[in-house]
């Protein structure tokens, strides 16, 4: 271990059963047997559940131990022996006045000699978000895509050769796990507000560091060469999603880690300029589309939230455009991806009125008028400045429920009306040209609604 | 190594396979110089760099030090290519250390080898604009177009003959110190035609300039095609700003004016505002509104009608040269051309188009009539 200041069971006190409550011996401080890591990305917490070996002996221990410097939520503090279930139990947690983060733990034991224990808590520190690389193939017809997990370690603690594991889900937690672990009394205090401890600063010195570093690169060259590329467990668990990473992985205080997820080479892709004034302005939105599904070469898993970055490979010895970047939510397995990359500079959508008349006028029996049509003739012009040819999708949001579009008989593509107070055109553009999409739009006021 | 410069950084390290706890990262001598660097000027905001290194890697797990002090990288998008050997070579995993601008690669590879490695990122601070300087000829017909392409570098990163590319032609190589900014010339037109353009505006022009104190410029346009009847239409001009300039019968020039050129795709204009010409007067007046086909509700209140108008447009041409004039008039919601003096096009339901050709010293009296329909009384 090389935090800055001692973690859990530092030091073990055996009490002398009668005697008053003085420290007498101190036994050896047992090593991690094992350590893993369970990461959450809605919230900042991580479940750790470390093994350790105790020297019990029978009847009563006390043990002593400490949080202070780390992020640890010392309610959350659990020992359990698993192997000795019956036998080892732990009586009381006593957390004691004017002394913080330390706790005494008392432990009655049926055995006599070495237990393994579980020990689990939560802490708070470390963090873990995925984060994409997609490359489109020249034509744009397929994407290599490449997530990643990026691990950060800011909890106070050193983890080496730990079990990985990141979560994807939400979690609904009452206290954050940082305030709980700033807290001078545990549980808080009756009558008054508590008052805070001051942020921790995680610094390590570079001794420290550079120690850290070593051992984890020794760890890493332990790793024969088939375990080289890591693969990422998944499975489904409630309203979660858990990732296990293959083997171990050592994350000292301060580092941060990049894994490699999964990568697909060609997920078939649909690229789509769309043109909605409502919701995007006067200009189109590049969006790229795929599903989360087999088809698409994915699937196996939900795509946890997060950047995706965009590149095209340009053919030529594999030297990459940069393309851009989007913020993708959380998909589930099935679902549709829909990549907006914002605003296309290259392909220019104009709806144009190009005349309106009134006709049909109903009038009332005071001929007064209570009704006419409304016709719009309007002219879409689409422009592709791309040298490659393009799909364009054109919404057309009425103000109204009560109309009908006639379209021109030389429109290409293809035309939909989605519901009651919208339309769409789908349309395909060659590369360095315009078309125009030319229709006649018939809006019914008044009267003239209820005649249809 | 220049750990203390702002600099990237590469540095080797293999971990000596000692039995026992002592390991240690041992720098390697030879520190792999930056080859074939590629800097991507095709994004309007965000430039890539791809630059090539050559490994001398160990048998097993090498780590490389990648670090970027003082320079603005974006650390997610640090990519890793192995180019020489990609079965026997592979990433691992990638460490970011505490406090510091690097990452740490751990690299296996199966036998102790030279890899070819491309790392490409994206670098903030360091861009590209473009500006134009443009020279027309007396009269105006004719424009030689240099167009200019300004690198600014202030990536905190010197780049040392590096290939720059933009997203159409040839790459250049150049070397631009971090803080250094660098003008070239990258494109040449000369003798390219151009149509000079003046435009009366009626929807947001005074009527009638002699009620005014002051003189109403007539807004000058100069259009040039991006196309390849005109020697260009390439590729598509950037914006930037663009400085006019106009040869003068003395073998010298004058400064006409400047303006921001927007991106111009190829096949369009490019379109250049130059100030505005007090030598056209246009006087443009309504000379008849009359209501026709009124129709009444059994009160006797008017619910429609028509309206019969006549619009006059009178333009003077005070110059000793022909002009042609562009005349915009806005068009009421829902009308019909009845008669024109001069053929007009439609450009929306609410614009007219008419192009007027006026002789030196001369004036052309331009007449539309027209019906407005289905009016209602407020």
């Amino acid at each position: 271990m090389h935090t800055r200041s001692f973690l859990l069971v530092p030091l073990i006190t055996v009490i002398l059963t009668g005697a008053a409550a003085a420290k007498v011996d101190l036994v050896t401080l047992p090593e991690r047997d094992r350590v893993q890591l369970t990461i959450y990305n809605s919230a900042d917490l991580t479940l750790v559940r470390e093994e350790r070996t105790l020297t019990l002996k029978k009847g009563i221990n006390r043990l002593e131990f400490g949080w202070e410097g780390t992020l640890i939520d010392p309610t959350s503090v659990q020992l359990r022996a698993p192997k000795h279930s019956d036998h080892v139990r732990l009586l009381e947690v006593a957390f004691p006045p004017k002394i913080k983060g330390a706790a005494v733990w008392t432990v009655e034991s049926d055995v006599n000699g070495p237990v393994p224990v579980e020990i689990s808590f939560f802490t708070s520190g470390i963090s873990w978000r995925a984060f994409y690389m997609g490359t489109l193939s020249g034509d744009e017809q397929t994407m290599r895509l490449q997530g990643y997990v990026r691990v950060e370690n800011r909890s106070g603690e050193d983890y080496e050769n730990a079990e990985t594991r990141v979560i994807v889900g939400k979690i609904h937690l009452l206290d954050e796990i940082a305030e709980l672990a700033r807290r001078e009394t545990p549980y808080g205090t009756p009558g008054y507000p508590e008052p805070r401890g001051q942020g921790l600063l995680i610094t390590a010195s570079d001794e420290l560091k550079q120690k850290a570093y070593s051992q984890m690169a020794a760890a890493e060259e332990a790793a024969d060469y088939a375990a080289a590329t890591k693969s990422i467990v998944k499975e489904g668990m409630s309203e979660y999603f858990l990732y296990s990473i293959e083997g171990t992985e050592s994350i000292p205080n301060g580092w941060g880690k990049r894994l490699p997820s999964f990568e697909v080479a060609a997920v078939p892709v649909e690229n789509l300029f769309r043109f909605e004034e409502e919701r995007y302005g006067s200009l189109a939105h590049r969006l790229i589309y795929f599903q989360n599904d087999e088809e698409h070469e994915l699937g196996k898993e939900p795509l946890p939230d997060g950047k995706m970055k965009i590149f095209r490979d340009l053919g030529q010895d594999s030297h990459l455009s940069y393309v851009g970047e989007v913020y993708n939510k959380y998909i589930p397995m099935q679902q549709d991806l829909e990549l907006d990359l914002g605003n296309a500079t290259d392909v220019k959508v104009e709806p144009i009125l190009m005349a309106e008349h009134t006709e049909n006028y109903t009038f009332s029996n005071k001929g007064d008028i209570t009704g006419f049509d409304r016709i719009q003739l309007w002219e879409i012009e689409l422009q592709n400045n791309r040298n490659i040819p393009i799909r364009t999708e054109v919404w057309r949001n009425l103000s109204h429920a009560h109309w009908k579009i006639d379209n021109n008989a030389s429109n290409k593509g293809t035309y939909e009306k989605v519901d009651v107070d919208s339309a769409k055109y789908v349309l395909d553009v060659e590369p360095n040209s315009a078309v125009r999409l030319k229709y006649t739009l018939t809006l019914y006021e008044g009267d003239c609604q209820y005649q249809r | 190594m220049k750990h203390l410069t702002s600099s990237l950084a590469i540095t080797i390290v293999a971990i000596l396979l000692q039995s026992g706890p002592a390991y240690a990262r041992i720098k390697l001598v030879a520190l792999p110089e930056r080859e074939n660097t590629v800097v991507r000027l095709d994004h309007p905001t965000v430039t890539l760099v791809e630059e090539e290194r050559v490994l001398t890697l160990q048998e097993g797990v090498n780590q490389v030090d990648f670090s970027w002090n003082g320079v603005h990288v974006d650390p997610d998008s640090i990519r890793l290519a192995v180019l020489d050997h990609p079965d026997d070579v592979k990433l691992i995993n990638v460490n970011y250390p505490p406090n510091a601008q690097a990452l740490v690669w751990d690299i296996h590879s199966r036998s102790a080898q030279q890899e070819r490695v491309r790392i490409s990122y994206l670098l903030a601070n360091i861009d590209r604009v473009v500006s134009y300087e443009m020279v027309t000829d007396k009269d105006e017909t004719q424009l030689n177009l240099d167009s200019y392409l300004v690198l600014r570098n202030f990536s905190g990163e010197a780049l040392t003959h590096v290939n720059f590319r933009l997203d159409y032609g040839e790459a250049f190589e150049k070397s631009i110190a971090d803080g250094e900014t660098k003008r070239m010339l990258f494109l040449e037109a000369p003798g390219l035609n151009i149509k000079k353009r003046l435009t009366f505006d009626a929807a947001t022009q005074p009527w009638d300039p002699s009620k005014l104190d002051t003189n109403v410029g007539i807004p000058v346009h100069y259009e040039i095609a991006n196309t390849p009847e005109n020697r260009l239409g390439k590729h598509a001009l950037w914006g930037g700003k663009v400085r006019l300039f106009q040869k003068d019968t003395l073998g010298s020039t004058i400064f006409l004016g400047e303006d921001n050129a927007t991106y111009t795709p190829i096949g369009q204009d490019m379109k250049l505002y130059i100030g505005d010409s007090r030598d056209l007067v246009v006087t443009q007046r309504k000379l008849q509104e009359k209501q026709t086909n009124v129709r009444r509700n059994h009160r006797d209140h008017v619910i429609l009608y028509d309206s019969l108008e006549i619009m006059q447009v009178e333009v003077a041409n005070f110059k000793d040269r022909d002009s042609t004039i562009t005349v915009l008039e806005p068009m009421p919601g829902e009308w019909e051309m009845i008669k024109t003096s001069h053929p007009y096009e439609r450009k929306s339901a609410n614009k007219v188009e008419f192009t007027i050709e006026i002789p030196a010293k001369d004036k052309v009296t331009l007449i539309y009539h027209y019906v407005r329909q289905n009016v209602r009384p407020v």
